[in-house]
């Protein structure tokens, strides 16, 4: 199998079958990550498309030393940003201080944990307040969590202070116990 | 759920759950996680929530588990990104030419090379040839087809391979070009455009506008009503193109609403297989 580091030399060179491959072969993992972070197809498609048009454009500025997957993750990650602050400005704010106050108060308009609990599973209520989430928590959230990153790893790889992190990282756990909480209530204290 | 622990408060049952904290303090923690009974708590919670996350499918795919969509629409992206290049490289604007990446850099050549043969082509064999043959006998001159009325006889039987050759020729330039606008608009970012992309853009759909209002106008004529009906979508984001100011952010997303709407660049793609004059 061609390695990596050819496949980027000769898509930068204008081979266009070596872009194809690279994206063949990393498309999946791209996928995951925007479909965790976005929750339905549509976006994740879109998502995974401005992810692989940004490693098109940037491949003549990789680093041949540098690790690709995470080169494409942290440009996955910036996606979803990217894609959350285009389809609802207000509510992606970019990190900082301010910002993550901002973040942490703005919920996204969609169904509550009340109005999502009699519709199944509890992992269906917790995917909805996943999506529900501010982008912050939820891009750190997904990161910890599904992507089983640590915490130092996310900062560096977010550019972000690892106490950031972490406060976004409570707040998200804060919201998704108190989303399960409603629904034991809601669904008779059981789960 | 009320939380009344300092500890459960600082995010610390987080960081024991995931493992995050260092040797010292993770014990400590245990120790008073088994003591308190609101940290108890949150860790059962954090419990759960893994499990039931843990349920969940791994989405890695489309929904339909097949990526020829996908990679189709990424082939396009990826085509318009290096035409969208084109016109500064053909207009000689060199202070641009550093920010172009790579990929792009190798294909404007090959890019000025096909533009410059495409005018020198259209313009000895169409324009000199045949400018005064009228468009709906150009039309004419070609087999029916969409359960058209017989084409008229042509009147004159020297002219009539060479007109629709030089229809086809600059119809399909035609389309090409419009093709590319289209495509450049659908993936252009909102509120990245610049003023300059704009008036580029504006400029480029008044010019195409009026041809391809002509052509749909032949198309309607011959009773080709897919080929109109396609011509008739184009026209109107080339309208919607024309008119916009590019100070407004809501221009952009529109039109792009309109070409998704319309499902315009399948509709060119099909028009671009079958050929655009059958």
């Amino acid at each position: 199998m061609t390695p990596d580091t050819d496949l980027i030399s000769r898509a930068a060179a204008g081979d266009h079958f070596a872009f194809q491959t690279l994206v063949e072969r990393h498309r999946s993992m791209v996928y995951r990550v925007a479909y965790q972070f976005a929750g339905n197809h549509h976006d994740a498609e879109d998502i995974a498309q401005e992810v692989f048009i940004k490693v098109y454009r940037s491949l003549d500025r990789f680093r041949q030393d540098a690790q690709l997957t995470s080169w494409m993750y942290r440009i996955a990650m910036n996606a979803c940003i990217d894609h959350r602050r285009r389809h609802s400005p207000a509510a992606a704010a970019p990190f900082g201080e301010e910002a993550e106050l901002k973040m942490l108060n703005t919920p996204e308009e969609s169904p509550g944990p009340e109005e999502t609990t009699y519709a199944g599973e509890l992992g269906d209520v917790l995917e909805a307040e996943i999506a529900r989430l501010p982008p912050g928590q939820r891009l750190v959230f997904i990161m910890r969590h599904h992507q089983d990153l640590k915490l130092g790893e996310i900062a560096s790889s977010l550019g972000l202070a690892e106490g950031t992190v972490k406060r976004q990282l409570h707040a998200a756990v804060h919201r998704l116990r108190r989303a399960l909480s409603t629904a034991n209530v809601t669904a008779g204290g059981g789960a | 759920m009320s939380a009344t622990c300092q500890q459960l408060e600082s995010g610390a049952v987080e960081l024991y759950f995931y493992d995050e904290l260092p040797d010292g303090s993770r014990a400590e923690m245990a120790s008073h996680v088994a003591r308190c009974r609101h940290c108890a708590a949150a860790l059962e919670d954090l419990k759960v929530i893994r499990t039931a996350l843990s349920t969940r499918p791994d989405v890695s795919a489309p929904i339909s588990g097949d990526w020829s969509d996908f990679m189709e629409r990424l082939d396009a992206a990826v085509l318009t990104d290096k035409t969208n290049v084109a016109p500064d490289a053909l207009a000689f604007r060199p202070s641009t030419a550093a920010t172009i990446p790579a990929p792009v850099r190798s294909y404007i050549g090959l890019l000025a090379t096909a533009a410059l043969v495409a005018i020198v082509t259209i313009s000895v064999t169409y324009l000199a040839r045949h400018r005064q043959v009228p468009l709906n006998q150009q039309f004419a001159a070609r087999p029916h087809s969409e359960g058209a009325a017989p084409a008229a006889a042509p009147q004159t039987t020297t002219a009539q391979p060479v007109a629709t050759t030089g229809m086809r020729s600059v119809g399909e330039q035609h389309f090409e070009r419009s093709k590319l606008v289209v495509l450049g608009l659908a993936s252009k970012e909102p509120g990245e455009v610049s003023v300059a992309d704009w008036a580029y853009e504006r400029s480029l759909a008044s010019t195409l506008l009026s041809d391809t209002r002509l052509y749909r106008l032949a198309a309607e004529e011959r009773g080709l009503t897919s080929l109109a009906g396609v011509m008739r979508d184009l026209e109107l984001v080339l309208l919607e193109t024309s008119m916009a100011e590019g100070s407004d952010p809501a221009e952009l997303p529109q039109i792009q609403r309109l070409i998704r709407k319309r499902q315009l660049i399948q509709k060119m793609d099909v028009v671009n297989t079958v050929g655009l004059l059958p």
